[in-house]
């Protein structure tokens, strides 16, 4: 049974139709690319699969479960967790009140207390490299610091399915393998299937993704193992401009 | 110190103000009254804070929760006065006051806290008017004319009990629901629900989509809020004046003066609405006497003054101040 199932999932705003019909089979532990251009429905995607929209057509499963009608905080509840594209941090917390939310509200909600809910922030504040900043208001950390305290705050509500929405935008090439090499640590050591949305950087979905969906225009074009996606002929003449060696 | 002992520090300070405040209304010859203004102010602002300073929304509806405790407690002293209660009948007044004013939050919470935070400011609104116009128009409750309970009260308990209740234990029951609503508020910003509502404050489709209901939290606050709002006036309006009034009960300026107060103080702290409220009384007395008639002239500059300054409130910009301090455990 898939982790998560889109069935024929469409998603229209007025005449326009962000998503349409894309159907999506996510495993545990999978790690998975979505690239496509700026305005392909990526995001939507996202939205329609964290319970923000609700798709004017298809279903959505989450470990053989209809969650199509789940409002968000129940998926979360489920095991679903993203990141935004914005990092959106609750700024005038600290960095370890922020991540404490996560484990708060995740899928450990109502297990757990407060107190215990920081101990587990700790563990993934110093997994994602932030102790010295871990009593800083969360609005007060670099860009990428913010993006990183994001993917604590999601690790630890302990979910089944993270999806980061241009996690890796904005930073260093160095930092992207670092984050890339902790994201696939994460995959093996707590099963967490991944999937990252990527715009323009190629390097993190080659490093990271084993499978690669590419978006055009609301449809799925291609979806593949990542060399055979990137070397679709159609994904370089749309997205990539040429072949992924030259980018 | 024990864990659970540091929790309760914030308190301290919150206490101590209440204490004084007790101290002098009852050692220094004339100050009662102005010392109960100051604990009115306090109270509202704790008990606003609890909606408007933890989760960000303004209700402009609030003063009708304050309005239906003050009712509650009217119709209690009014048509049951003859049951032999005695002071049992102060107790149904309160009991009525907090159902009253929690039905209401569950009405209007439960359909206009699914709105955003404007739409929802502007939902309120309507609750504030239409609930007066409902009882004037309806003669339901005295109508217009209101309810005048005095007299009952007098029968009930004879002239100094009667009297004792009003002018003293109304008062004091104020101070003891201020001292309440900072427990409760203490409870929540430690506690899971103050995370919540941190959370939806900052950024509620965040907060969603981390596995936070929401409306409940909202819910949660906005009928916590009420209740103690319900108390209030049932102590401050309704056992202190034995009267209610439909135009001074639902008188939206109280709304005004809560939010004034909260952001005042420092929204979402623990601290902050008593100094808002101290702050606010003091200077609302002082300008009546110095400058009768001027005194929202002269309150509104200052006011956007001190919002554009420390947006965060007295309170918040002392935290920070206080940071690294031995003070900090205290200041919450």
């Amino acid at each position: 049974m898939a982790l998560l199932k889109l069935d024929r999932v469409t998603k229209r705003f007025g005449g326009l139709v962000a998503v349409n019909e894309v159907s999506l089979e996510i495993e545990q532990g999978e790690l998975i690319g979505i690239v496509g251009p700026n305005g392909s429905g990526k995001t939507t995607l996202y939205n329609l699969i964290s319970g923000i929209y609700h798709p004017d057509e298809g279903r959505v499963f989450f470990e053989g479960r209809d969650i199509t009608d789940l409002p968000p905080y129940e998926r979360a509840h489920l095991g679903i967790a993203r990141t935004f594209q914005i990092s959106r941090p609750f700024g005038s917390a600290t960095v370890r009140e922020n991540v404490a939310v996560g484990a708060l509200f995740g899928t450990l909600h109502g297990q757990i207390g407060v107190e215990e809910a920081m101990e587990v922030a700790d563990r993934y504040i110093e997994l994602v490299g932030l102790t010295p900043e871990r009593d800083k208001p969360a609005g007060a950390l670099t860009p990428v610091e913010k993006k990183l305290m994001e993917i604590a705050r999601a690790l630890a509500m302990r979910p089944k399915l993270l999806l980061m929405d241009e996690a890796m935008a904005g930073m260093h090439p160095k930092d992207i393998d670092k984050l890339v090499a902790f994201l696939r640590k994460v995959r093996d050591e707590e099963g967490i299937a991944i999937v990252a949305m990527v715009e323009h950087i190629m390097r993190a979905v080659v490093g990271m993704a084993e499978r690669v969906m590419v978006m055009h225009q609301g449809r799925k074009m291609v979806d593949a193992p990542t060399a055979e996606a990137l070397g679709d002929q159609r994904v370089v003449d749309i997205y990539l401009g040429r072949p992924l060696e030259e980018v | 110190m024990t864990r659970g002992a540091t929790k309760y520090l914030p308190l301290l300070p919150v206490y101590l103000i209440y204490l004084v405040l007790f101290l002098v209304a009852e050692g220094m010859p004339g100050m009662w009254q102005l010392m109960a203004m100051l604990v009115f102010y306090c109270a509202v602002g704790q008990a606003f804070n609890i909606f408007l300073g933890m989760t960000g929304y303004v209700n402009f509806g609030y003063v009708a929760f304050l309005a239906l405790g003050t009712y509650g407690m009217a119709l209690s002293i009014y048509h049951f006065h003859q049951l032999p209660l005695g002071v049992g009948i102060v107790l149904l007044g309160l009991l009525l006051a907090v159902v009253m004013a929690v039905l209401l939050a569950l009405m209007v919470g439960a359909v206009a806290l699914r709105l955003g935070g404007a739409y929802f400011a502007i939902a309120t609104i309507g609750v504030n008017e239409g609930f007066r116009y409902l009882i004037e128009g309806t003669k339901i409750w005295g109508g217009s004319e209101g309810i005048i309970f005095s007299k009952q009260l007098l029968d009930t308990f004879g002239r100094e009990v009667a009297n004792k209740l009003s002018t003293f234990w109304a008062d004091v029951s104020v101070l003891i629901i201020a001292a309440l609503a900072a427990l409760i508020t203490l409870h929540f910003i430690r506690g899971k629900t103050g995370y919540a509502l941190m959370a939806l404050r900052e950024d509620e489709e965040a907060a969603k989509v981390m596995g936070i209901n929401v409306t409940k939290y909202k819910l949660i606050a906005f009928v916590t809020s009420a209740a103690l709002a319900g108390l209030i006036g049932a102590m401050a309006w309704g056992l202190k004046l034995t009267y209610v009034f439909p135009p001074e009960a639902f008188d939206i300026s109280y709304t005004v003066e809560g939010i004034i107060i909260v952001m005042l103080g420092g929204a979402g702290t623990l601290l902050g609405p008593v100094v808002g409220g101290l702050l606010y009384g003091l200077a609302k007395y002082w300008l009546t006497v110095i400058l009768p008639g001027f005194q929202l002239l002269i309150f509104a500059p200052i006011i956007i003054v001190v919002v554009v300054a420390f947006p965060e409130g007295i309170v918040g910009m002392l935290r920070q101040r206080l940071k690294g301090t031995p003070f900090e455990p205290f200041v919450l």
